[in-house]
């Protein structure tokens, strides 16, 4: 059983969107529903002025309050890792935008509570994620943790000290890893 | 309301997508239309619906990538403001007609305008499409030499001093290079896919890259260096630069002594342009200057200063054409051209012709009335892409009385538009070729709809040649929605209709089979494929340039001739801010990575980006608008000599003090595009019509504005 994670590359994004919006074609989105948001962030002062932008999107955490707080059981962690919600178990209640601590999860016009799926039924097929595919700096690489020779744990093998999770304290555990600097 | 619950109908294909969740797909290679790029996809059909789009991961382009605007451009198929039929104006309304009345009347009101005025009083212009030869032969055919593109406002003064400097425009090694400087183009905002994976990919091998420009752009975010610039300066660094390689010796001499002409006269003269001068002008200091160009030349040959495009020198300054020639010839001293790493000539894919079975029409007699190519005139000026801002003028003298626009919007993309609007009302035909009803297309007499790029077959293409050639092609993907036709399908039944259709007595897929045979590929074969390689692979070095010396000219005598500098100097731009008035502003703009200037403001997927991060500001230095009073988000009013408009303010340190940025892409005035109207404001409403007395570009960026707080 394959164990699905993501590295971001934070210096690499430049804040362009193609993840957003080839997400939304991907998974039949409308034009105000995204699972990919970007925060800008600037530092300094001119002319010793930087920026960067953070890719945020489901972080399919290994300890998510999102499942825990559910009543019907719609927001279930997968045995891959993949964090999923059951459309027609979910009732709308929105307990788990409350409890996300990440802030990516919509509320669809039909009702339901959506978010990023890690595009596992197309993963499943083979492809890849759709933000990943698109993206002309290759801010992402996804792949399978518990495979030794997947890019993705070769990748964290040699940049485990560049690495870290979104707001770790928390103890979410999520299966994002973002690379700084 | 009316178009938000039509637009609801058609967009929400949830429940569609669910019945049809096994439903097959099928996969169609074609090229992108959302910017001139032409990126090379495969298009995704479930039961006759588009679904989605990937990057063709052969074509040299896009490298199997696709940008926001390309994914974000594919839902205007069913835009309900898309054009449903031909369209008449009458009495100021729009009404249907058909294809066979309005090419009958079109040809009748023109057969008048051709005894009256002759046929040179007929233009074409277009923003280049592949089927752009068929339009310079249907205006040839006519008798005209009249066929413009968008150029003046885009990239003449870049190609302009490339030509001049090593015969063409050159292509960027990127992924070879160990150090890339970049003045002013920014390919992470104005997209160029293949540009931005070969930037990361030649970083990720240890290479350099020296973001040069006055806003902290995409670009600069990737940098490992941002040089804030002062804008309109350029020169003054790459003088400096020159100076520095003279002066230490850091140049490739063998390469300056076989390949070039005019170093001595340039020795001479650049002794005038120390880094010490130069920080006094553009406000990089001399050390900095100093530093980055011995470790450029340590690296060299496979180093690079880009090329260029539209910011910095496209078509910005009176010194712009004076700029790309230093930045050429800085680029020569480097040794790096034609080589790995550095500036190379890309391998072109060398189409055949229609003639001898279909004979081509003679050359016009008559020059171009706007003058490129005429000493006296605009002797430097680019005879082929025309100077489309001089339309307007041309038109209101009486010189031009009919025109097509085809892919193309003047209205919104040429300065000042009050007198572009003047101009183009003034033509006695004006026939727009476009799928909505754009500025310009709102005041036609006719519009003839096009069928959108997923709808119709096009001419093949070269646009992806790079270090191959390649060739690649735009196919039907769906069945088409309304009364629409192909773009070189309407060419060629205009020309049957005015009495020329000698020259056009072929179909496009006849005409597509001609131009791949001498390439040895078959049309068969590049549907299957979408892009094709072709012909030999690049090879590093040259023997001979297309200059008159045949060698890189750093003086040029043609350009002495002309009388202009032989040699670049020192040139101040046109205008610049006064440095005592608080509200004084150079007026700066550019693309934000999710809108194609105009054309894509449309689009509901691209638009509700530009809302949900609150993108439609003009970028501010902080310092300064706390001078003025403002607050991040606070209201502003911006006037110039030719326009005023209010806009809300981004207060940041990443931008240089001396001027604004306006992000282009905005300030849609056609009530028929529904998502974009009336958002935002673009830089042609405040900028005069100018233009540079050697090259005819727009100076688009010669525009001080005055800002104040409202």
């Amino acid at each position: 059983m394959a164990r699905y994670g993501m590295i971001i590359d934070e210096t690499k994004c430049v804040g362009c969107f193609a993840c957003r919006v080839a997400c939304q074609n991907q998974n039949n989105l409308r034009e105000n529903e995204a699972y990919n948001h970007l925060e800008e962030r600037e530092y300094g002062t001119f002319p010793n002025y930087t920026r960067e932008f953070l890719p945020v999107q489901c972080q399919h955490c290994d300890n998510p309050p999102c499942v825990s707080v559910c009543p019907t059981g719609a927001s279930q962690k997968r045995k891959d890792g993949v964090v999923l919600v059951s459309e027609k178990d979910c009732i709308g209640c929105k307990y788990c935008i409350a409890a996300c601590p990440y802030n990516v999860r919509i509320i669809k016009k039909e009702g339901y509570i959506e978010k990023c799926r890690f595009c596992i039924e197309f993963v499943e097929k083979g492809g890849k994620p759709a933000c990943m595919t698109t993206c002309m700096t290759g801010v992402r690489i996804f792949g399978d943790l518990d495979d030794p020779n997947s890019e993705i744990s070769r990748y964290i093998a040699k940049n485990r000290i560049r690495l870290k999770q979104f707001k770790m304290t928390l103890n979410t555990r999520p299966r994002i890893y973002y690379r700084k600097a | 309301m009316g178009a938000l619950a039509l637009s609801d109908q058609i967009l929400d294909f949830k429940s569609w997508a669910k019945t049809n969740a096994e439903a097959p797909v099928t996969r169609v290679p074609t090229t992108c239309n959302g910017c001139g790029n032409r990126c090379a996809i495969f298009a995704y059909v479930k039961n006759g619906r588009l679904w989605r789009i990937e990057g063709n991961p052969e074509a040299n382009g896009n490298q199997g990538l696709i940008c926001p605007k390309g994914h974000g451009y594919i839902h205007d198929l069913y835009n309900p403001d898309r054009i449903r039929s031909p369209l008449k104006r009458v009495d100021g309304r729009f009404q249907p007609i058909s294809w066979e009345q309005a090419y009958k009347e079109i040809a009748q009101k023109i057969n008048l305008i051709i005894m009256d005025k002759g046929p040179q009083s007929i233009f074409w212009i277009n923003y280049p499409q592949p089927n752009h030869a068929y339009a310079l032969r249907l205006m040839h055919a006519l008798g005209s030499p009249h066929y413009f593109t968008h150029g003046s406002t885009c990239y003449t003064a870049r190609n302009a001093g490339w030509n001049y400097t090593v015969g063409k425009l050159p292509s960027n090694d990127l992924a070879n290079s160990r150090y890339i400087m970049i003045i002013g183009r920014n390919p992470a905002g104005g997209i160029d896919l293949g540009q931005v994976a070969d930037i990361t990919k030649a970083k990720s091998k240890g290479a350099k890259l020296v973001v040069v420009d006055p806003r902290h752009s995409e670009t600069a975010i990737l940098a490992d260096e941002w040089l804030a610039i002062k804008p309109g300066t350029d020169l003054a660094l790459l003088l400096a630069m020159i100076n520095v390689m003279v002066k230490e010796g850091l140049y490739d001499r063998d390469f300056v002594q076989k390949k070039t002409v005019g170093f001595q006269e340039l020795e001479e003269q650049i002794i005038n342009y120390p880094p010490e001068w130069a920080e006094k002008v553009c406000e990089i200091p001399a050390k900095t200057i100093m530093r980055i160009t011995r470790e450029m030349a340590a690296l060299k040959p496979k180093v690079l200063l880009h090329r260029g495009y539209h910011g910095a020198f496209g078509c910005q300054y009176l010194n712009s054409f004076q700029t790309v020639r230093a930045l050429a010839i800085a680029n020569s001293l480097l040794g790096n051209i034609n080589r790995e790493g550095g500036i190379y000539f890309a391998q072109s894919a060398e189409l055949g012709e229609l003639q001898p079975k279909h004979p081509v029409p003679e050359g016009p007699k008559v020059p171009k009335a706007d003058g490129t190519g005429i000493p006296g005139r605009y002797p430097l000026g680019s005879y082929g892409d025309g100077i489309a801002h001089a339309i307007p003028e041309l038109a209101l003298r009486g010189e031009l009385k009919c025109g097509f626009v085809y892919h193309h919007n003047p209205l919104r993309t040429n300065p000042n538009p009050q007198r572009a609007i003047a101009g183009y009302k003034k033509l006695e035909l004006l026939v727009a070729i476009d799928t909505v009803l754009s500025e310009t297309a709102s005041i036609a007499h006719y519009v003839l709809p096009e069928s959108f790029y997923l709808e119709r077959e096009e001419a093949v293409d070269t646009k992806h040649s790079g270090k191959r050639g390649q060739v690649s092609i735009q196919q039907k993907v769906v069945e088409r929605m309304f009364d629409t036709r192909p773009g070189t399908q309407i060419i060629i039944e205009l020309a049957q209709h005015l009495g020329v259709g000698r020259f056009f007595e072929f179909n496009l897929e006849e005409a597509n089979e001609l131009r791949l045979k001498p390439l040895g590929n078959s049309l068969a074969g590049l549907k299957q494929k979408g892009v094709l390689f072709v012909g030999k692979p690049w090879k590093e070095g040259f023997d001979k340039i297309d200059t008159p010396s045949g060698k890189v000219e750093i003086y040029s005598s043609t350009l002495e001739k002309l009388g202009f500098p032989p040699i670049p100097r020192w040139e101040e731009p046109l205008v610049s801010p006064d440095p005592k008035d608080p509200h004084s502003f150079r007026l700066l703009h550019g693309k934000q990575a999710f809108h194609t200037h105009a054309m894509t403001a449309n689009q509901p997927y691209l638009m509700a980006i530009s809302h949900r991060y609150d993108l439609i500001r003009l970028w501010m230095n902080r310092r300064r608008g706390e001078l003025l009073g403002l607050k991040d988000g606070g209201l502003v009013q911006i006037k110039s000599l030719v326009g005023e408009g209010k806009i809300r303010v981004k207060l940041t340190e990443g931008i240089h003090p001396s001027c604004v940025w306006l992000p282009s892409g905005y300030g849609v005035f056609s009530k028929h595009l529904t998502t974009a109207y009336d958002l935002g404001l673009s830089y042609n409403d405040f900028l005069p019509t100018l233009f540079d007395p050697a090259v005819g570009h727009a100076m688009s960026s010669e525009i001080i504005v005055q800002v104040k707080k409202v």
